[in-house]
């Protein structure tokens, strides 16, 4: 197994960017990860599956560490290694049928379950590692099998490029569903998917959007700017009204940075104080996000560092001088939001409460890799 | 979002097709503030939150996109180059490759660096130049990309400096050492330069007038921090080669380039207002850079983050307390950490110990009940149990004994054992006994070193307190304080950074940790106007940053030019006497004189109220004093014969001032022996039409004729306006009666 020297060039660049921050934002960085992964796989001298699936779970431990709070980039090298051993299995599947009676029992039938939401939960591993067929059986034409199944994988990555690209309209399909005539939405802070989603509802229904500025990032001022060119009637308001107007508000509308498995979400800063105020006049809390923002991880909010604290000259000016000595500014980039403020998830693969995620996450990755940088 | 073939075709070719860009990085900043601790490191090696300056240095060029880097280092080159070999940096995939380049220890200073790179024919294009001593997470390369295009636009444009705003009052920013760049909002170039030192305190910038004829717009400003990266044409190198004498990049290079009329290269300025950059100039700003990094300016380069370096990572906890991830360090359930405090792999506090707003090394043990302050211990520091450590830096390997007092502003070298019992004064200086002997092995070329200090001296200078203050079982010794005199001329000759003002001990005091402003004027009671004028005066140079057009700059410039100025007018004031002198001896006509002088004031560009003055008192002058025996008939005809012959040149000259004319006249009477001619003076300009009677009794009326003050010149003055007021009366009762007037004397 190896990779290209020039793919592993495009990964430590990759790695770099991400760690000083020059590549930020979920979709852009998953973007950037799996062109360099469609990089290695293309370059990859492999001569079993096993080993391309090692050398891929390595270079994502290493994009991973070098940004640990861009969870996108993991969750698209899982994404990545579950379609390569879907691809290969097929293949494989096919070539045992081709050159000789199935073995076992497992073939195609469980193929067939794979690209399907799994039926049982209480499989103790991942069926597609038991399902990979011996060394030994692959080890006469692999040199050719190998060759044989790059296009799939490549085709494989591409799917996921796809999914990607689309994923903005594909969560705003439904979005006609959630938002009524005459409603009152409220968001804040600026999201790409929130704003597709509002915009693509606009088509068939005439609503209001209240946008909150979210401080210290003020990222409101443009959401509301690109909604009324798009014909929305918008309100900006200051954060700070609102508690104050959730009573006017049928929906709040959120976007997210990662979900987690249990159901609770990073999402930019001010979107605790939204949700609970939610809560508090029990408006239903929508969450807009791409499937690849699935986070395999529960427990980072136990983390305090999770929250990735910002420099704190939005919050207070460098050049306040003297002040600076005596004070500590904190400038938390996103907030936790827990699962129990949160009423539905909205992604590209369906509509989900909070409580299901976990089973949404088992089927769009693979149990076993959930852990990249153990290896 | 560009779909994926794009994003993939644009980023494959950027990466193998940029021009590559050069950095050169000064590893010595030719100064001594970090002794002793630098005795037996280089400055570019101390450990700034556990990372060395290095690494953050390394960590800035390589977020800018530097594909290659000369790092220039005169001392301890060898510890230098290992740290480099040691580094991430030095491997194949970091994207950087670096050389170091060891200079001769006779260079002493920026420019001498900058010849010799020169001559080694190294630098081949373009390069960033920067100290290596630099944090900063600005994105450089957009400095660089604005430098390109400038220079794209004209070969003209060879450097542009990276500059930060800062507020007045800012840690970060150097007080002792700032500076006021001119400069025009609309290009962005700066078109003058000088620097501000702490003290003695700086009133006045003379800032040239043609500046301020070829920009309409201009911004000057006191409140940027210089971070010290420049972005320069390959040209700036022939430069310092060509003027061999120039030491500084901004006192001789800047300076020059900006005063020079024949060289006629433009620098520009390219000012942030976000991202960080500082230098650890000194032991100040080390303080006030590491804490920086604590409260996270430097995001994404914090310690839970993007730290540069092998750190291996830290985890944020609660109070901004940064707790090492690899080897996790001990806490005491009852010590109290933070806030701001950076605990670095295997350090320990023990029970009731606190440590605030410091920073703990690798392998720190810190005591039961002892307190940790604002200090910074490196690596393998132990302060035992009762010690307390204020604002101080602390060596590799330093002991803090029991019940041990390390007071502010304290440096200690590294392996210095204090104690048990020790009490250093505020601001000592201690490194190990036997020191010499160390340095002189390591380092041989350092013992013909005349700058090196002179350990046995300083040994053999210790006195009983001193040892009563590093405490019993230490084997350390004191420095001599920094204040004192020899020191001080030491100082002067070592430290080329400077000029000799701005290196007074007050101006190093500065730069000390633990050395608030207000200490300069607590100690030294001398300096405290001085710090107070200091204050309003950086104040009132920042209030001036509001942009002026060129009318409103034309007044900044003639109230800051006073001095200046003055010195023109005098060199006019002697000209116009010795033209008009001249004139007199060998006669010549009244017009010719008077355009002669006229073009000698637009020459020299002088008011016209000093020709005015200068007239007047040289043909006063001109009357001879005759002895009293002559007689009052002969003296009167003595100033006819001048007034008549000189007095059109009065009128020529003052037409419109007649009032001034005699003003003048009775100053200058009242400080001269002429002080009995003033009334056959005056009488004779009224004869003559210089004056008419009108203008006397306007001049009788003005305060300034009759003076209150008692001095003998106010005495004088009174008596010509006596004078002058009998002169009146006679005009208004007889304007036949001037022969009276003449007797009335």
């Amino acid at each position: 197994m190896s990779a290209g020297p020039s793919s592993l060039k495009h990964v430590e660049s990759l790695a770099n960017r991400l760690r000083r921050r020059q590549v930020c934002g979920s979709r852009q960085a998953a973007l950037e990860t799996l062109f360099v992964l469609q990089k290695v796989v293309s370059e990859a001298r492999f001569s079993h599956i096993e080993e391309l699936l090692d050398l891929v779970k390595s270079i994502g431990a290493r994009l991973v560490k070098a940004q640990p709070k861009e969870h996108s980039v993991g969750n698209t090298v899982r994404k990545a290694l579950h379609h390569i051993r879907e691809e290969y299995n097929t293949a494989a599947a096919q070539n045992s049928k081709t050159k000789g009676p199935p073995q076992t029992g497992f073939s195609i039938s469980n193929f067939l379950l794979t690209g399907q939401p799994k039926k049982h939960s209480s499989h103790p591993k991942s069926p597609a590692v038991e399902k990979l067929p011996s060394v030994d059986r692959m080890d006469a034409n692999s040199e050719d099998f190998a060759e044989g199944l790059k296009p799939l994988l490549m085709d494989a990555m591409q799917d996921i490029v796809d999914e990607l690209e689309t994923v903005y309209d594909n969560v705003s399909k439904t979005a006609k569903d959630h938002i009524h005539s005459d409603e009152i939405i409220l968001t804040i802070g600026k999201s790409r998917t929130v704003e597709a989603f509002l915009k693509s509802a606009a088509h068939h229904r005439k609503f209001t959007v209240i946008v909150a500025e979210s401080g210290p990032s003020y990222t409101g001022h443009d959401m509301a700017r690109n909604l009324s060119a798009a014909g929305i009637s918008t309100f900006l308001v200051p954060d700070s009204s609102l508690h104050a107007i959730m009573s006017r508000v049928n929906k709040v509308i959120l976007g997210a940075h990662a979900i987690l498995a249990n159901g609770g979400m990073f999402a930019m800063t001010g979107s605790l104080l939204a949700a609970t105020a939610a809560r508090v006049h029990s408006t239903p809390v929508v969450v807009c996000a791409g499937q690849f923002k699935l986070t395999p991880l529960w427990n980072l909010y136990h983390e305090y560092g999770a929250l990735d604290f910002t420099d704190p000259s939005r919050v207070l000016g460098f050049d306040e001088g003297k002040l600076l000595e005596n004070v500590e500014v904190l400038n938390p980039y996103y907030d936790y939001v827990n699962p129990e403020l949160v009423h539905v998830y909205i992604t590209n693969d369906g509509d989900h409460p909070p409580s299901s995620v976990y089973r949404l996450i088992k089927e769009t990755y693979d149990d076993e890799d959930h852990e990249l940088q153990t290896r | 979002m560009p779909p994926k073939a794009n994003s993939g075709k644009a980023k494959a070719p950027a990466i193998e097709e940029t021009e590559i860009l050069q950095a050169i990085l000064l590893a010595d900043s030719f100064d001594k503030r970090f002794e002793p601790l630098t005795v037996t490191t280089p400055r570019c090696l101390l450990p700034v939150c556990n990372v060395t300056l290095l690494e953050w240095t390394f960590e800035c060029l390589a977020a800018a996109g530097v594909d290659k880097v000369f790092v220039v280092a005169r001392s301890h080159t060898d510890q230098i180059d290992a740290a480099i070999k040691e580094s991430s940096w030095s491997k194949e995939d970091s994207g950087m490759e670096i050389s170091i380049v060891k200079v001769p220890r006779e260079t002493i200073c920026l420019g001498d660096a900058m010849r010799d790179i020169y001559n080694r024919k190294l630098i081949t294009s373009d390069f960033l130049l920067v100290h290596g001593d630099l944090v900063s997470n600005v994105r450089v390369d957009e400095v660089v990309n604005a430098f390109k295009k400038r220079f794209e636009a004209s070969k003209d444009n060879i450097m542009t400096m990276l500059l930060k705003e800062s507020g007045p009052e800012h840690r970060t920013r150097p007080r002792g050492d700032s500076s006021i760049f001119v400069v025009d909002p609309v290009t962005s170039e700066c078109v003058y330069y000088d620097s501000v030192p702490g003290l003695p305190v700086k009133t006045h910038a003379s800032i040239p007038r043609t500046v301020f004829e070829k920009h309409f717009e201009l911004e000057i400003r006191n409140d940027l921090i210089d971070c010290g990266i420049d972005v320069c044409a390959f040209e700036v190198m022939s430069l310092f080669e060509d003027n061999f004498d120039w030491e500084h990049i901004r006192k001789d290079f800047l300076h020059g380039v900006l005063s020079s009329d024949i060289l006629m290269k433009n620098i520009h300025c390219h000012i942030i207002s976000d991202g960080y950059a500082a230098r650890v100039r000194d032991t100040k700003s080390y303080d006030a850079i590491s804490k920086d990094i604590l409260s996270r300016w430097t995001f994404p380069m914090v310690p839970d983050d993007n730290m540069p370096g092998p750190s291996g990572g830290y985890a944020l906890t609660r109070n901004l307390t940064y707790l090492s991830l690899s080897s996790p360090p001990l806490l005491a359930r009852t010590a109290e950490v933070g806030p701001l405090a950076l605990l670095g792999p295997r350090a320990s506090v023990a029970a009731d110990a606190k440590v605030v707003r410091s920073v703990l090394g690798p392998r720190c043990t810190v005591g039961a009940g002892a307190v940790v302050s604002d200090s910074y211990l490196w690596e393998g520091v132990v302060v035992e149990a009762g010690a307390v450590v204020e604002s101080s830096i602390l060596g590799k390997g330093v002991v803090v004994k029991k019940g041990s007092m390390v007071e502010r502003g304290c440096l200690v070298g590294d392996g210095v054992v204090l104690g048990p019992e020790a009490s250093l004064a505020e601001f000592s200086r201690v490194s190990r006994r036997g020191l010499r002997a160390e340095v002189a092995d390591d380092e041989d070329e350092d013992e013909d070193d005349d700058d090196a200090v002179d350990f046995e001296e300083m040994e053999a200078a210790q006195t009983e307190d001193m040892r009563r203050q590093v405490g019993m079982e230490s084997n350390g010794i004191i420095w001599p304080t920094q204040g004192s005199p020899e020191d001080d001329e030491d100082d002067e000759d070592d430290e080329d950074e400077d000029e000799e003002t701005s290196n007074t001990f007050s101006n190093l005091r500065l730069g000390r940790i633990g050395d608030p402003g207000s200490d300069l004027e607590l100690s030294d009671s001398g300096s405290n106007s001085d710090s107070d004028a200091y204050d309003s005066d950086a104040s009132t140079k920042r209030k001036r940053r509001t942009s002026t057009s060129s009318l409103s700059s034309f007044t900044i410039s003639s109230s800051c030019l006073n001095p200046a100025v003055s010195a023109v007018e005098r060199e006019f004031r002697l000209e116009a006497h010795a033209t008009l002198v001249r004139a007199f001896s060998d006669g010549h006509r009244v017009a010719d004189c008077a355009a002669e002088l006229k073009t000698l004031r637009l020459a020299t560009n002088a008011p016209w109220r000093a020709m005015h003055e200068v007239v007047v008192r040289t043909v006063a002058d001109e009357v001879k004093v005759l002895p009293a025996e002559s007689g009052a008939a002969a003296q009167s005809k003595e100033i006819a014969r001048v007034v008549v012959r000189w007095g059109p040149l009065i009128s020529t000259i003052a037409g419109s001032e007649p009032v001034d004319t005699i003003s003048i006249l009775q100053e200058h009477c009242a400080r001269s022996a002429r002080l009995g001619l003033f009334g056959q003076m005056l009488a004779s300009f009224y004869q003559n039409d210089i004056v008419e009677d009108d203008d006397i009794s306007a001049w009788h009326k003005l305060p300034a004729s009759n003076p209150d003050a008692t001095n003998e010149i106010s005495e004088n003055m009174r008596k010509c306006w006596t004078v002058g007021g009998k002169l009146l009366e006679h005009l208004e009762a007889d304007s036949e009666s001037e022969d009276e007037d003449e007797d009335s004397e």
